[in-house]
């Protein structure tokens, strides 16, 4: 290290305080959040940008939307050159030409002046839980045109120069099924860019502008380094997977995701060439969210450590064509975009598999499976938006998580004594599901199955799942997981329904919606499995006695709770 | 349980791994102490030969005991050690998996190799009952006795040593639960240890009430056969007096009600030291403080206001040390009940300070521990650790620690940063150690932000009250960072954490979730459900012995707005438990702790709460009679400051130290710790003892 590079002392003290405000932003609009999605799901985002807009330091919040920030600071830079002032509040949610992700998701970014100079941003992302459009909830998958999806905001002030827009805030409060909510959570995220100002603020003070700016141009240069370094320990070649999205409606045309990943030393390139074209669905992904997406699997192959800022990002190429699925041109809909998210995330780690299968996850549950209902109860109208995660896929030495969060994601479930509580919903089962998981040495995770029934009144319900046709794939002869299920249930019948049903449908007092999610992919051939662990999973109900033999080669006396290892060593010879 | 005599000796008991504090306190209000080795064999022998010795040094028969305050990780442990009881849950049926599901988010981001806690019940021990009640507690479908009864057939055959019972919606109706309890025990007879959630935690979330309630039956039975052997070896050497425990709220408990309680226990130890702060500030008329206790392997933070320690109601027993343990849930066991916000980070005298690829630098949580311990200690330790780096500085004694018991080579502190740190960063060697010191600091300042700046709180309005044997090295570092002025050391900083311990109040909690609108229409409502809460307080308070003109009640309220998912915990006047008083209390908090609140927006009420207090007679504190160590006057040692340079630094003694205000630079060294003063800020004692240490920012 030269003498004219920052102190590596005072460095890791100033990486401290930056980790510390990003999390400090986060826990604000946690805490002090109105909609189900943000409080519960967690599905928000914070960041700190230093004064050319890249990301310095985030909260710990959901993985694969930590990389989105880049997209919106490029445009907002780039509109507002000239034009930004102390006391400045910017707003804005379009995925066309304001590096939005859909609809849902509303930025609010605030440039940090001191002493009249700019030295950066705090931004926050949050899904909100309604935005307009032609469903509750505003992810209906069934919109064909952005136009259908609800309120649009191109980056605008809502604050100019400390003067809040009250028109903006008036059409704002217009354009949503639950003003309180969008409304609460706009002042929640205005108060964690409030937060970040004065720590950012507290820094430039201690340190002095230069100083500052040399310590953050050596994050994101470390950051580089140790993305570079990890990258460099990965064979060279060029490596490529395909994954599959189940496709919409009742005869769904399967869409596919393809990802070509060359590693040259401590070069990576993902290039998407041979991904489906764009669809008359709200399931297009603007590219923002492949961007995320890939970053997110590249981070998870890399070290622990490395500094989550945009440094890293900066070690790895992406090629994503233009009218794709994951790159649409305007005005495709991409309110349900979230699928195509992690199905990009899950056809990368496929593609490292080939290399690094040490360092990756099969493919886990899809990520989450939406469920929006509404109807009105006692005289109010209510929305539920429903974020539901599972599980993972299982990794060389260790099974799939039982009971997780996708790991692109790291989102949570909502209590069922709270949605009781609150609206007219009984939820009917919430569990694991035997043998959903993916036979291999190394298990998948368990799917879970989660059943909403309407106790009063008539609602309506849409939903967007997938990974039924299509599922999670297992790596190095494991096998995939089971595939996911959506049912109706009316008087003790059940209806299959599409995995992304292009239409919502009415509930009424005592039918149920039923979602059984896909279990993770196995890892490795299944008959290598150690022998108590599958016992294990047979005593405690994941696994059944038939699967054992069948999958695993391992025979099972329940009553006795012993092995017929005679049984077993014949099986397993087969 | 009998009466505590009025004008008898308390004593408090702090039980480490190591080392066992004793502190008695006089009605008088006169302290003394004893440190002395652990004995993990038996934890009774090693109490009942202290308090032999304490009696004898500080002339008291132990028959003017009048109770013993006791600090204990035997719950903690159980659980880090998994050495719980076999477990079985019982839970309503379609739900047996809420305990392993979890909230589903995990606490790190980006690592594929992570691996779940397992969950304290197997999934073939945790069973389905038919039954299902509403939110409100309205019985939607009636407990079906037969399922209970083949659930408790089959809890016997499984051999169990303790059941969980948590079924949904019970906080609001606890029938079935009673019912399926009481089912359960007469299958599996007295032996067995029974949790039941509407007893342990009457409140609303599934997935939190569950694993508060397993933890409890896991630990019960560990925690029940611990207390019972001290009673019994304090006995047996003739020492009749109640033996009461720490909760993690920092109020006492009885052994009986810790035995049925016992997960209110986890936190015991770090309370004590905070309820030591507390009444410390309490004292010096200090309305803001921050207490930082820096030990061997961990530094812990907290925040009191108007003398209460902020609290929190959510926790997890067993997610190790974490920095944004605040923000990402799911490391360990969720244990949602009372609990001082105490802040917890891996940086202690033995954390070690490791340079990685690239260049990241770390000063723990990884520690040297007692073996080899910092590498000058010369136990062949060659990693640089916190304790080397302020040797080399020369704020340490250079010769020998704990009063010149410890010998010490400060040459091979010197060395190991030279090697480790110095070198390989082509720095200078001070500034390399004094940069390690810093680094440590600053992972402190994170752990005070997480209990201060988290809660919407301004640092620099605060006093540092620094205590553990490291605490008083680091304070003017973490202070500096934080921009606090003024930064307090109590005398035998090293013990500081015992001296809490005799002055717990007893405390009982009560509570009711009851998801209700914060309008007039409910206050009739409201009001009768606190007035019930407080009987039973008064109730339970009256069992342990207390007169009704002892007694105190603090009336809690969560609230939230309607459609948040956290609730604020704000406190309502006892003689105003009413809708505006709590409305007005709750937009405060808000706006405090979020920086904004909305006036027009519906509020909520989540749970109703009363703390039930019984005031001690002899708690009204005391100053410490603290032996003085021969003053070294004269005594000079160079001390590297960073930017300032090097000094010539003198050591003195506390009593050398005079009332008025003296500058720096200056090293008070004591017995069990060395307080620095850096060359910018000045120093005295208070009457009571105190270093005041005021530092210009």
């Amino acid at each position: 290290m030269t003498s004219n590079q920052p102190d590596p002392l005072t460095f890791e003290v100033v990486k401290h305080a930056l980790a510390s405000i990003g999390d400090e932003m986060a826990l604000v609009i946690l805490r002090s959040a109105f909609s189900p999605v943000v409080r519960d799901s967690m599905d928000y985002s914070t960041a700190v940008m230093d004064k050319n807009g890249a990301v310095v330091a985030q909260g710990l919040t959901l993985a694969v939307q930590l990389g989105s920030f880049p997209d919106v600071m490029r445009h907002l830079l780039k509109q507002y050159a000239d034009d930004i002032h102390p006391g400045d509040l910017f707003i804005c949610n379009d995925p066309y030409g304001a590096g939005g992700q859909h609809l849902p998701d509303i930025y609010i970014i605030k440039p940090i002046f001191v002493d009249e100079t700019l030295e950066g941003f705090a931004a926050t992302i949050a899904h909100h839980s309604d935005v307009g459009g032609i469903a509750p909830g505003s992810v209906a998958i069934h919109a064909t045109d952005i136009h259908q999806e609800g309120l649009r905001l191109p980056i605008v002030k809502l604050y100019d120069q400390g003067a809040v827009s009250g028109s903006i805030m008036k059409i704002l409060e217009r354009n949503t099924r639950n003003p309180v909510h969008l409304l609460g959570d706009i002042r929640a995220q205005i108060a964690a860019c409030r937060a970040g100002e004065n720590g950012l603020t507290k820094l430039v003070r201690r340190y002095g502008a230069e100083e500052l700016t040399g310590y953050l141009e050596e994050l994101q240069a470390q950051a580089e380094r140790m993305m570079r370094a990890d990258i460099a320990l990965i064979p060279d070649g060029v490596y490529q997977f395909t994954d599959w999205i189940d496709g919409v409606g009742e005869a769904p045309q399967r869409l596919k995701i393809q990802a070509t990943v060359t590693v040259d030393g401590d070069h990576m390139k993902i290039d998407f060439t041979g991904t489906s074209k764009q669809v008359p669905a709200a399931i297009n992904a603007p590219v923002a969210m492949a961007r995320s997406s890939a970053f997110c699997a590249a981070r998870c192959v890399g070290s622990a450590d490395i500094p989550s800022c945009e440094g890293y990002m900066r070690a790895i190429e992406l090629v994503v064509p233009e009218g794709t699925i994951i790159n649409p041109n305007s005005p495709a809909a991409c309110g349900a975009r979230g699928v195509m998210g992690y199905r990009t995330f899950d056809a990368i780690m496929g593609a490292l598999a080939q290399a690094v299968p040490e360092r990756v996850v099969a493919a886990s549950e899809g990520g989450p499976t939406l469920f929006a209902i509404g109807g009105n109860h006692n005289g109010s109208a209510y929305t539920l938006t429903e974020v539901m995660v599972g599980c993972w896929g299982a990794r060389r030495g260790l099974d799939g998580l039982d009971g997780a969060s996708n790991p692109a994601a790291n989102l949570s479930n909502q209590p069922i004594e709270l949605i009781e509580s609150s609206y007219p919903i009984e939820i009917a089962r919430y569990g694991f599901v035997a043998d959903s998981g993916g036979a291999g040495e190394y298990r998948g995770g368990l799917a879970y199955v989660r059943e909403f029934k309407l106790r009063e009144g008539e609602a309506t319900f849409t939903t967007r799942a997938d990974r039924r046709d299509n599922p999670p794939y297992g790596l190095e002869g494991g096998k995939p997981g089971k595939g996911s299920i959506n049912e109706f249930w009316r008087g003790g019948k059940a209806t299959l329904l599409p995995t992304m049903p292009m239409c919502s449908y009415r509930l009424a007092a005592g039918d149920s919606f039923r979602h059984v999610s896909a279990g993770g992919g196995g890892f490795g051939p299944a008959k290598l499995r150690d022998v108590d662990a599958v016992l294990r999973d047979v005593l405690e109900g994941k696994v059944s006695v038939r699967a054992a033999e069948e999958e695993y080669g391992v025979s099972v006396d329940l009553s006795s709770g012993m092995i017929d290892e005679r049984r077993t060593a014949e099986l397993r010879e087969a | 349980m009998r009466k505590v005599k009025a004008l008898s000796i308390r004593v408090g008991v702090d039980i480490g791994g190591t080392f066992t504090d004793l502190v008695a306190l006089r009605p008088s209000g006169a302290v003394a102490t004893l440190k002395i080795p652990s004995t993990p064999q038996d934890y009774g022998l090693g109490i009942i030969d202290g308090l032999r010795k304490l009696s004898d040094a500080a002339g008291f028969s132990p028959g003017d005991i009048g109770d013993i305050v006791h600090a204990t990780t035997v719950a903690t442990n159980t659980v880090l050690e998994q050495k719980g009881a076999r477990t079985g849950l019982v839970t309503t049926a379609g739900f047996r998996d809420i305990l392993e599901l979890k909230r589903l988010r995990i606490p790190v981001l980006y690592d594929l190799q992570y691996v779940k806690p397992l969950p304290m019940v197997p999934r073939h021990l945790r069973f389905e009952v038919e039954e299902r009640l509403g939110p409100d507690g309205s019985v939607w479908r009636p407990l079906q006795e037969d399922s209970a009864q083949k659930i408790a057939d089959q809890l016997a055959a499984a051999d169990v040593e303790a059941v969980a019972i948590c079924l949904l919606h019970s906080y609001a109706n606890a029938e079935h639960e009673l019912k399926l309890e009481e089912i359960i025990r007469e299958r599996l007879g007295g032996d067995v240890y029974i949790a039941r959630s509407s007893s342990i935690l009457p409140e609303i979330r599934e997935y939190e009430r569950t694993s508060t309630t397993v933890v409890s039956a896991y630990v019960g039975p560990t925690v029940a056969t611990y207390l019972d052997r001290l009673g019994a070896s304090l006995r047996a050497a003739d020492i009749r007096v109640p033996l009461r425990v720490v909760q993690s709220n920092g109020g006492a408990m009885s052994r009986q009600n810790a035995v049925r309680s016992p997960a209110h226990l986890l936190e015991s130890g770090p309370a004590a030291g905070v309820i030591a702060c507390a009444r410390a500030a309490s004292e010096l008329g200090l309305d803001r403080v921050i207490s930082l206790d820096m030990g061997g392997t961990t530094a812990k933070a907290a925040m009191i206001e108007g003398g209460k320690p902020a609290r929190t109601t959510e926790y997890e027993v067993g997610a190790g040390i974490n920095l944004s343990s605040k923000l990402v849930k799911g490391g360990g066991y969720a244990v949602n009940l009372p609990f001082i916000d105490v802040s917890e980070i891996g940086a202690g005298g033995g954390s070690v300070v490791s340079i990685g690829n690239e260049g990241t630098i770390n000063v723990g949580p990884r520690s040297a521990g007692a073996v080899p311990g910092p590498a000058c200690y010369q136990k062949g330790g060659l990693e640089p650790t916190f304790t080397d780096a302020v040797v080399a500085l020369g704020y340490l004694n250079q010769t020998a620690l704990a009063g010149g018991q410890l010998p010490i080579d400060a040459s091979l502190a010197r060395e190991a940063i030279r090697n480790h740190v110095a070198d390989p960063l082509g720095k200078p060697a001070m500034e390399a150690a004094f940069g390690v010191f810093s680094l440590a600091a600053a992972t402190m300042t994170r752990a005070v932000k997480a209990v201060t700046t988290f809660r919407g709180r301004d640092p620099r309005e605060f006093t540092l009250f620094a205590f553990g044997g490291n605490g008083p090295v680091a304070a003017f570092a973490v202070a500096r960072e934080l921009g606090i002025q003024t930064v307090m050391v109590p005398p035998a900083p090293g013990v500081f954490s015992a001296f809490g311990l005799p002055l717990a109040d007893i405390e009982h909690e009560m509570t009711r979730s009851m998801v209700t609108p914060c309008v007039p229409a409910n206050s009739d409502k409201i009001y009768s459900v606190a007035l019930e809460l407080k009987q039973r307080g008064a109730l339970a308070l009256e069992a342990d012995g207390f007169r009704p003109d002892d007694m105190e009640f603090t009336h809690l309220v969560d609230m939230r707005y309607v459609g948040q998912a956290f609730e604020l915990t704000v406190e309502v006047p006892a003689n105003a438990i009413n809708v505006d008083a709590a409305l007005d209390a709750f937009h405060a908090e808000h706006d405090r702790t979020y920086g904004h609140h909305s006036p027009d927006d519906m509020v909520e009420i989540i749970n109703l709460r009363v703390v039930a207090r019984g005031k001690h007679q002899s708690s009204n504190g005391g100053s410490l009679v603290h032996k003085s160590s021969p003053s070294q006057s004269g005594v000079q040692r160079t001390a590297f400051f960073g930017q300032q340079g090097m000094h010539d630094v003198p050591v003195v003694a506390r009593e050398d130290l005079s009332s008025s205000f003296a500058g720096g630079p200056l090293i008070i060294e004591e017995y069990d710790s060395t307080c620095v003063v850096p060359p910018e800020a000045s120093v005295r004692v208070d009457q009571r003892g105190n270093i005041e240490m005021r530092i210009d920012q």
